[in-house]
């Protein structure tokens, strides 16, 4: 079981989903939620300046990222958080794109960024007791 | 002895000579005694002299009656060649001329004809008549009303130079166009008494000329400007202008007269293609025929579009003498043209616009559909006790997973339609049915079909391998959902090479389709004929869409209650 995850949706009710699928399959401990890019990297942002003072805070290593949502998107996120360098502050952190269609282009487009997966929505339990094996 | 005529005087001497020495002997016999001999001598000199004399007499005569004979048979014979020769020049020039050659005595109406009238018109020598009926009934009906009126008003004024065209027949029965020309003899009176003519066969140049005549009005009577020029650059880019048609004048306003010996530049004007004219006087330089369509001017300032073409003529040397240009307005089909372009724009930016609605609405569809997914595999989780309610989850349920099929299959035709290139690999059909095989092997065991396949092994299509999976997908899935219950399913699958084609067959024995009702509902969107729950209408449909994507074809063969079979045919090399 992980500690830490987040899930990044613009939608409430898959973000309930999903909270209640994880605990189903006992996939994380703690799950935390941004409704866009924005505040995702907001949070992140957040937890730089407190590892600064003190790196034994955690961080999560898994995010979950639409990649349709308004104000900043997955693409935008994806691109701050490299830019921020973010990859080498949160080390650990892995990247998986949670989206509603399977479109080619997306996929390949994913292939650029630090994206392990690519997932069609809704989330299920088989697809997270997958994910709990690659994890351990 | 040589001359006629000294025979002649010999002999008449000879003979008056004997009968005077007879004459004389016999009087000497039967008048003895008044015999004087001096007298008698003198009687015998004196008629031998008057027979001498009048025979040298006679020799004269004679001889100068030769003479004047000689010269007389002299001028004959002169005359005798002359004629022969003027006989020989008249026969030669008949033939040179081919022209047929009559005599008509008009007072006992004899018409006698040279060799012409066979050799010309094919006529045996028994059959030419004699009178100028037989002239006159061989001309063409049509003009010999109007020839003779005027060879007889002719006659009356007593003119001496007659002509006239008019169709003469042959023996054959054809007519030819001749020209007749005629010369009146008067006698001391001024009566005509004989006429003499010569018929010339102008049927090739009558054909010329009608010919002629006909191009003419091609290019008089076409509706498309008709313009000739000079070959002289020296003054301007475009030579002159020598001829304009009327249809030229039609288009542009110009009359004839105000455009001939100027330059056809002065038709452009501010609007017209330089670009186009720089191409046109290039082709005038390097003596080419050229083609191309801008903006002109007519003669009271209003633009329309020309198509103008420009050729080089040769005369019958080869030498280069004429440009002719042919020009047409076409301001109406470029207006077309330009409204044709935006309604394609306009069809292009809509269907644009759709596909991108449609994408869209899909997005957009299936984010609560996905979470309607969820929510629902979230319940299956939960134990329910009350029936009602499983029932209506259960609807719920199959009603979602409906919608989800249905908006999935949507978006894969969308992405085919929208594709017309796609992705093509060398698939090995065998490997596809394998994979298809397992995606389906809950159905298989289920169902326990008896399963035929005969495909080559080395069987490989250049394809696109997905949309393959998903055609035999769809096609193995139909067969086994619509099985007759009645019996074992038997499905044969085959593939084999006709005619440079690919041809796999799907054969079942099912339940079969009625095709009579039903074939041009079989591809159809959303079109069921049946009450089968399995169904969505759209399977068959995407299967036509995906094989027609890759370049295939696809067809059905089926009974009611016999069975099924498609054929799909790739073509193969």
């Amino acid at each position: 079981m992980l500690d830490k995850i987040l899930c990044v949706d613009d939608d409430p009710i898959t973000l309930m989903l999903c909270k209640k699928v994880v605990e189903k399959v006992e996939f994380a401990k703690e799950i935390i939620t941004a409704n866009n890019g924005v505040e995702a990297i907001e949070y992140f942002d957040k937890l730089f300046e407190e590892r600064k003072s003190n790196d034994s805070i955690d961080y999560p290593r898994l995010v979950l990222l639409d990649l349709n949502m308004p104000v900043m998107d997955g693409w935008e996120f994806l691109e701050t958080y490299l830019r921020k360098e973010y990859q080498t502050a949160f080390i650990s952190t892995k990247f998986i794109v949670l989206s509603s269609s399977i479109d080619p282009y997306d996929i390949n487009r994913s292939k650029t960024y630090p994206v392990i997966g690519f997932l069609s929505k809704p989330i299920t339990k088989e697809m997270l007791e997958n994910l709990k094996n690659q994890f351990s | 002895m040589k001359n006629n005529s000294n025979r002649i005087t010999l002999l008449y001497v000879l003979i008056l000579l004997f009968m005077a020495v007879i004459g004389h002997k016999l009087f000497i016999i039967y008048f003895p005694k008044s015999a004087n001999e001096s007298l008698l001598n003198y009687s015998y000199a004196k008629d031998l002299l008057y027979i001498v004399f009048s025979g040298l007499i006679l020799k004269f005569i004679l001889y100068q009656n030769e003479i004047r004979n000689k010269s007389v048979f002299e001028k004959l014979q002169l005359t005798n060649i002359k004629i022969k020769e003027s006989n020989e020049r008249y026969d030669i020039v008949a033939k040179a001329t081919s022209d047929t050659i009559w005599d008509w005595r008009i007072e006992d109406d004899s018409l006698i004809w040279n060799k012409g009238i066979q050799g010309v018109f094919g006529y045996e020598k028994e059959d030419v008549g004699s009178t100028s009926k037989w002239w006159f009934d061989r001309i063409h009906p049509e003009d010999s009303l109007k020839m003779s009126v005027k060879l007889y008003s002719f006659l009356e004024q007593k003119t001496e130079k007659w002509q006239d065209e008019y169709r003469f027949q042959c023996a054959d029965g054809s007519y030819k166009y001749v020209f007749d020309r005629g010369f009146l003899v008067k006698d001391a009176s001024g009566k005509p008494i004989r006429m003499i003519g010569a018929i010339q066969d102008v049927t090739k140049q009558k054909e010329e000329e009608q010919r002629l005549r006909l191009l003419e009005t091609v290019i008089t009577q076409t509706k498309d400007a008709v313009m000739i020029t000079d070959i002289d650059t020296s003054k301007s880019a475009i030579p002159n202008i020598i001829f304009v048609n009327s249809a030229f004048t039609d288009m542009t306003g110009y009359p004839a007269e105000e455009v001939i010996g100027k330059s056809p530049e002065m038709f452009f004007g501010k609007k017209s293609d330089i670009l186009e004219i720089d191409k046109l006087k290039t082709a005038i330089q390097e003596y080419k025929e050229c083609l191309i369509e801008t903006i002109s001017y007519k003669k009271n300032d209003e633009e329309f579009w020309v198509n103008f073409s420009m050729i080089p003529v040769t005369d019958k040397e080869g030498e280069h003498s004429h440009w002719i240009s042919i020009q047409r307005d076409v301001t109406e089909e470029k207006e077309k043209e330009k409204e044709r372009e935006q309604l394609i724009r306009e069809l292009t930016q809509n269907n644009k616009d759709l596909k991108q609605f449609s994408y869209i609405t899909s997005h957009n569809l299936r984010a609560p559909l996905s979470n309607l997914t969820g929510l629902l595999h979230l319940i299956e989780d939960i134990t329910i006790e009350d029936i009602e309610l499983k029932e209506i989850i259960a609807g719920f349920s199959k009603s979602t997973h409906l919608l989800n099929e249905t908006i999935n299959d949507l978006v894969k035709v969308i992405i085919i339609k929208d594709n017309p290139s796609i992705q093509k690999e060398k698939v090995l059909i065998k490997d596809v049915f394998e994979n298809v095989f397992n995606q389906l092997s809950f159905l298989i065991n289920v169902n326990k079909p008896i399963m035929k396949i005969d495909l080559e092994d080395v069987t490989i299509l250049d394809i696109n391998k997905s949309y393959l999976e998903s055609i035999f997908l769809n096609l193995l899935t139909n067969a086994i959902n619509y099985r007759d219950p009645n019996r074992q399913l038997r499905i044969t699958i085959a593939t084999k090479v006709e005619n440079d084609n690919l041809i796999i067959t799907f054969k079942d024995n099912g339940i079969g389709i009625d095709l009579e009702k039903n074939m041009d509902k079989i591809f159809g969107l959303y079109q069921r004929f049946h009450n089968y729950p399995e169904s969505k209408g759209l399977g068959l449909y995407l299967v036509k869409s995906q094989v027609e994507s890759m370049g295939g074809t696809i067809s059905v063969d089926s009974a009611v209650g016999k069975g099924t079979t498609f054929a799909i045919a790739f073509k193969y090399n």
